[in-house]
């Protein structure tokens, strides 16, 4: 198969997702027991008199037939049309759009952080493989993986924030001060430590691995023997032969985890109280607030599938060899 | 365009383990340790009525008293025994994510056992996969959650949902390699009909992978569990270690000192208990999965 071919076969593959994740926005409400009219319009069924539940059900288009409905479903996501929060009644793109940069601000930089730190420890594990720091760090990355991640988000509060009294425990920004320029962007960073700490070692272990296996199987080429062999020195031949090669995957892994840390900011941005779009999401499930909901999670359903998009056309730039 | 592989967008679970190669005797070690946690974790969930102190929804003590002879962990916010809520907490923790992965077991092998072995529905059925593998997968499991309901049931099925499809994929490419076997074409050949092929020849050989699936996709589903119960969409009446942590976080216990005996020991036994059947899974599929017993 071509490379257009197999290009065409995942884009085909990732409509089917966005297929899949709007039919379950419009099922699932439909499909639970009772009244949709409490999910879909977010009245109280049980106080109306049934003209004017009729009246409800008419405005909310709930007496068409099933096809019609889901076709003008179509339409609205199609223009980017939302609906309205039950709770605040505003429009949800606007609620998104507003709470969008923060979780951009968090999961960009964690990836480069996680990026940073994954890499160089697998890579510095595989050169050392067998040691006891290779050996050391994986096991460490094996008890990262089973730490549920808001607890340690709970553990840099108490520590950082409640003991040490070094970093700020919630939300984005300090609440009630004025600020501009530089103090500004120190009061965001300040804030953003923690949860982007917290989002970061989420995604350590994935970078970690890929890099320390893709580093290893560099290792065996014959072209680092060749290099070894010409008499230059270990280091040379890890930085300038080894690593360049080894990070090529390990590209892949990191733009995948961008859609996967977005996914993890509703636990993290939840312990953090930070205004992103997990929270959002967090408080839209609290509060009963449905399209809310289902509005964030097909924004993060779209921005995993950009994640991948991304991870398939920035590889065959970076690797010339995968260009068919 | 060969690199990009979607299922690194989602947590397998134990995905550390899976990449990783270490010597003989380590993963004997490693298996010996995860199956002492689990044995040791599972005596505490069958043991709980003898070994909790209190009943876990007895208001035993004064709210919010640091730990003391009488309350070795101290009370949550309405007085409970913190200890005996843990203790009690292990069996709905253990038990939602050794049924849910088990369940989730049963639907892999099944649709990879399709996918594997019948080319056509195969190839629907592991594009099935690829949508739940590529699907953001908390915000599903909270949007799933939100809608059918906090029960212990429903935390089960959101899980078991969502974390079929990897085991679908290693049952699957098993399942590819058995079918290309003399003996099977030979079975197929004598007239033998694909579910005799599949019952007395292919399942046998696929169930031991999928055992050693079901214990690594434990440690995943005790992990989910927790980030539910912590999102407070648990069983408000089953009380796992995440629910603990929940009401540690609604009453702002890890702004106290009251973390080091509310937040501290919860996660500690999720983490515990998440590695331990980490470590068995892996130390299993080393042992029954063909294609890493080589190396």
């Amino acid at each position: 198969m071509n490379a257009r071919r197999l290009g065409l076969a995942r884009l085909g593959q990732y409509a089917i997702v966005l297929v899949v994740a709007v039919s379950l926005n419009f099922a699932l409400p439909r499909l639970m027991p009772g009244s949709p009219l409490a999910l879909i319009a977010g009245v109280e069924v049980g106080e109306m008199t049934p003209e004017e539940r009729a009246a409800v059900t008419a405005d909310a288009g709930l007496d068409e037939p099933l096809v019609v409905q889901y076709l003008t479903y179509w339409k609205s996501i199609l223009t980017l049309d939302f609906g309205y929060s039950f709770r605040q009644g505003t429009p949800i793109e606007e609620l998104v759009l507003d709470r969008l940069p923060w979780t951009l601000l968090l999961t960009l930089t964690a990836l480069v952080v996680a990026g940073a730190i994954g890499i160089a420890l697998g890579a510095f594990a595989a050169w050392r493989r067998g040691s006891r720091w290779d050996v050391g760090s994986l096991s460490f990355m094996i008890a990262l993986e089973s730490t549920p991640q808001f607890w340690l988000g709970m553990l840099f509060i108490a520590l950082f924030s409640v003991s040490l009294g070094w970093l700020p425990s919630f939300g984005a920004t300090t609440p009630g001060v004025e600020l501009s320029g530089l103090a500004w962007a120190a009061d965001v960073a300040e804030h953003a430590v923690l949860p982007v700490l917290t989002l970061s070692i989420l995604s350590i272990p994935a970078v970690y691995l890929s890099m320390r296996y893709s580093t290893l199987s560099v290792l065996g080429e014959d072209y680092i023997r060749t290099a070894q062999a010409k008499g230059l020195r270990p280091r040379a031949v890890m930085l300038h032969h080894v690593v360049r090669t080894a990070l090529l995957p390990v590209t892949t892994v990191l733009a995948l985890r961008l859609g996967w840390a977005f996914g993890g900011t509703v636990v993290i941005e939840t312990v953090f109280s930070y205004p992103g779009l997990g929270r959002l999401m967090y408080d839209a499930v609290s509060a009963r607030d449905y399209p809310v909901m289902q509005g964030t999670f097909l924004v993060f359903t779209i921005a995993v599938l950009l994640a991948n998009l991304l991870a398939d056309s920035l590889y065959p730039r970076l690797d010339p060899r995968t260009r068919v | 365009m060969t690199a990009p592989v979607i299922t690194e967008s989602t947590p397998e679970p134990a995905n550390v383990l899976r990449r990783s190669r270490v010597s003989r005797d380590r993963t004997r070690v490693l298996g010996v340790v995860g199956g002492v946690i689990v044995l040791v974790l599972v005596t505490v969930a069958v043991l709980a009525p003898v070994l909790a102190p209190y009943d876990p929804t007895e208001r035993a003590g004064v709210p919010f008293s640091p730990p003391s002879a009488d309350h070795l962990l101290g009370t949550n916010d309405v007085g409970q025994d913190l200890l005996s809520e843990l203790i009690y907490g292990t069996r709905v923790s253990l038990t939602v994510g050794i049924v849910a992965a088990a369940a989730a077991m049963v639907i892999g092998t099944i649709v990879g056992l399709i996918g594997g072995y019948l080319p056509r529905l195969g190839a629907v059925a592991m594009r099935g996969v690829d949508v739940v593998l590529i699907l953001p997968f908390l915000p599903l499991l909270i949007v799933l959650a939100a809608y059918l309901g906090r029960s212990i049931v429903n935390t089960v099925i959101i899980i078991a949902i969502l974390i079929w499809a990897p085991t679908a994929r290693v049952i699957r490419s098993q399942v590819l390699s058995l079918a290309k076997r003399d003996y099977i074409v030979a079975a197929r050949s004598m007239g033998a009909g694909h579910g005799y092929v599949i019952w007395r020849h292919v399942l046998p050989k696929t169930l031991l992978l999928a055992i050693g699936e079901f214990v690594a996709a434990t440690s995943g589903a005790i992990l989910l569990e927790s980030s539910l119960s912590f999102l407070g969409l648990g069983d408000p009446l089953q009380e796992s270690w995440g629910s603990t942590l929940y009401w540690a976080q609604a009453r702002g216990a890890f702004l106290t000192p009251a973390w080091k005996w509310w937040v501290l020991p919860p996660g500690l036994l999720i983490m515990l208990s998440a590695l331990g059947f980490a470590l068995l899974g892996y130390a299993l599929e080393q042992r029954i999965n063909p294609r890493l017993r080589r190396s």
